[in-house]
């Protein structure tokens, strides 16, 4: 047996055991009843199911956003970003910790349909749980690479490549449903005071919106990829949040869902933070 | 990029000013009879903590050439903390701006007391001839449709 298919047999058991003694009421986990190999989100409920329940190079979605709003205890088939977006809709009083069992997965990184691996798992950090209610090990993962940041860019090519990136967009918010971290019941896009999105979907609204986006991801984004797996249109949806919460790594030390006990770095402060890009204070490096 | 890149160029610069601090000064430094050009737009927040940084963003989508932000000094924000949070919001989004392409020169953060009458003109006219200096601002030119 591949070292993945006994994961994914012990994923099973698990869900058995978790149902049988009512540990948990609903396991989330993946099917492989989607289009390409591409598993899809299933939620195993009676035990007579859990031979429903995959795990394999498809196991793409992050199911984390589903544990929000449910009743009783779940229990998340979760790689290891996925667990990171889980400790963090903790950690932002989204869910209680006491509601949800981590099944932490040791991830061997996703692919496509091709076979080729992800982006966001090709410069992944984080590839084993860092918070979990039992670990389902995979000794073929191997440590992660140092972690790689975009080069610095001059304005002129910065301002070039956000264009690009805007022209390829067609507004259709796909991104902001993927992503666990886009819980607002109502987001800034979807106001119609002042109007951030107008009726025709101009450059303008497109690049509010990233913008917007970004801010509200910076130091919170789990790099799981799941919006730019989610966008047709082919654009690079990560990049701007990518450096935003790179950047919150470096000024306040903060990585997001790591643990259960560290303040966000945006709900919260120093009263001697550094004031970089101030009038007066430091430059931006 | 720009053709508007010469002295006589007044940019539009969109000033978010705290009640309790910063627009008090900007009154001072008007009954005081303060010189400063007349670039800015204010917009009075009831502290800077309330300032979202989508404001920010959308003034500068929308045309403006600039923009800036002031509030109470560390330490004297009428509602004990705001500005504390508002401090990394700020710190991230010029990050983020200069990112998406914007001139880092275009976006200033400042803190400015209601005493410092002074200090506040100083602050426009220094803001004002930062933005002047780039011209118009680089998002205009790539707004679509009929908003301005
Ligand atoms: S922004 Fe994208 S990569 Fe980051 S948490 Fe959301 S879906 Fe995942
Ligand atoms: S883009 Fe911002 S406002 Fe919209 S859903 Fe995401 S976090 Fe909420
Ligand atoms: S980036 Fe892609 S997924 Fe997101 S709104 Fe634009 S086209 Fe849709
Ligand atoms: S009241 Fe002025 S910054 Fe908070």
């Amino acid at each position: 047996m591949s070292v993945l298919e006994t994961q994914a047999q012990k994923v099973r058991d698990s869900a058995k055991k978790l149902l049988a003694d009512a540990t948990a009421q609903t396991v989330i986990g993946y099917a492989d009843e989607g289009v390409d190999g591409l598993c899809v989100p299933v939620f195993i409920t009676d035990v007579k199911d859990v031979g429903r329940l995959v795990w394999n190079r498809r196991s793409v979605p992050n199911l984390a956003s589903y544990l929000i709003g449910r009743k009783g205890k779940t229990a998340i088939v979760a790689k290891p970003c996925d667990a990171r977006a889980v400790v963090n809709l903790i950690v932002e009083n989204q869910i209680k910790r006491d509601d949800v069992h981590i099944i932490g997965m040791d991830c061997p990184g996703m692919t496509d349909a091709a076979g080729a691996a992800l982006h966001a798992c090709e410069t992944c950090q984080v590839n084993t749980s860092p918070v979990f209610d039992e670990r389902i090990e995979n000794a073929e993962v191997k440590p992660v690479s140092p972690e790689k940041r975009d080069a610095e860019r001059g304005l002129d090519e910065n301002l070039a490549r956000f264009t690009k990136e805007m022209e390829k967009c067609i507004l259709c918010f796909s991104c902001r449903q993927a992503c666990y971290g886009c819980y607002c019941q109502t987001c800034f896009m979807d106001r119609g005071v002042p109007d951030w999105h107008p009726e025709s979907p101009d450059m303008g609204a497109k690049m509010l919106y990233h913008l917007g986006r970004a801010m509200h991801l910076a130091g919170r984004c789990v790099e799981c990829g799941a919006c730019e797996n989610a966008c047709a249109s082919g654009v690079d949806v990560r990049y701007l949040i990518r450096e935003v919460t790179g950047f919150v790594k470096e000024l306040y030390g903060y990585d997001t869902g790591l643990s259960l006990e560290d303040q966000p770095a945006m709900l919260t402060y120093q009263p001697d933070d550094r004031e970089v890009g101030f009038l007066g204070g430091e430059a931006h490096g | 990029m720009s053709q508007t890149n010469t002295a006589d160029f007044t940019p539009t610069i969109v000033a978010f000013l705290c009640n309790w601090c910063s627009y008090a000064g900007a009154d001072l430094a008007g009954t005081g009879r303060q010189q400063y050009p007349p670039s800015i737009r204010v917009v009075r927040v009831p502290c800077s903590g309330r300032i979202n940084p989508i404001y920010i963003l959308k003034a500068l989508v929308d045309g403006a050439d600039g923009v800036m932000v002031s509030g109470c000094h560390p330490g004297d924000c009428h509602y004990l903390a705001g500005n504390y949070y508002a401090r990394r919001r700020f710190t991230v989004l010029k990050k983020l701006l200069t990112v998406a392409g914007v001139n880092p020169d275009r976006v200033h953060f400042t803190w400015v007391s209601a005493s410092e009458g002074a200090r506040f003109a100083q602050v426009v006219t220094d803001v004002t001839d930062k933005v002047r200096a780039l011209g118009e601002s680089e998002y205009k030119s790539r707004r679509g449709g009929e908003r301005a």
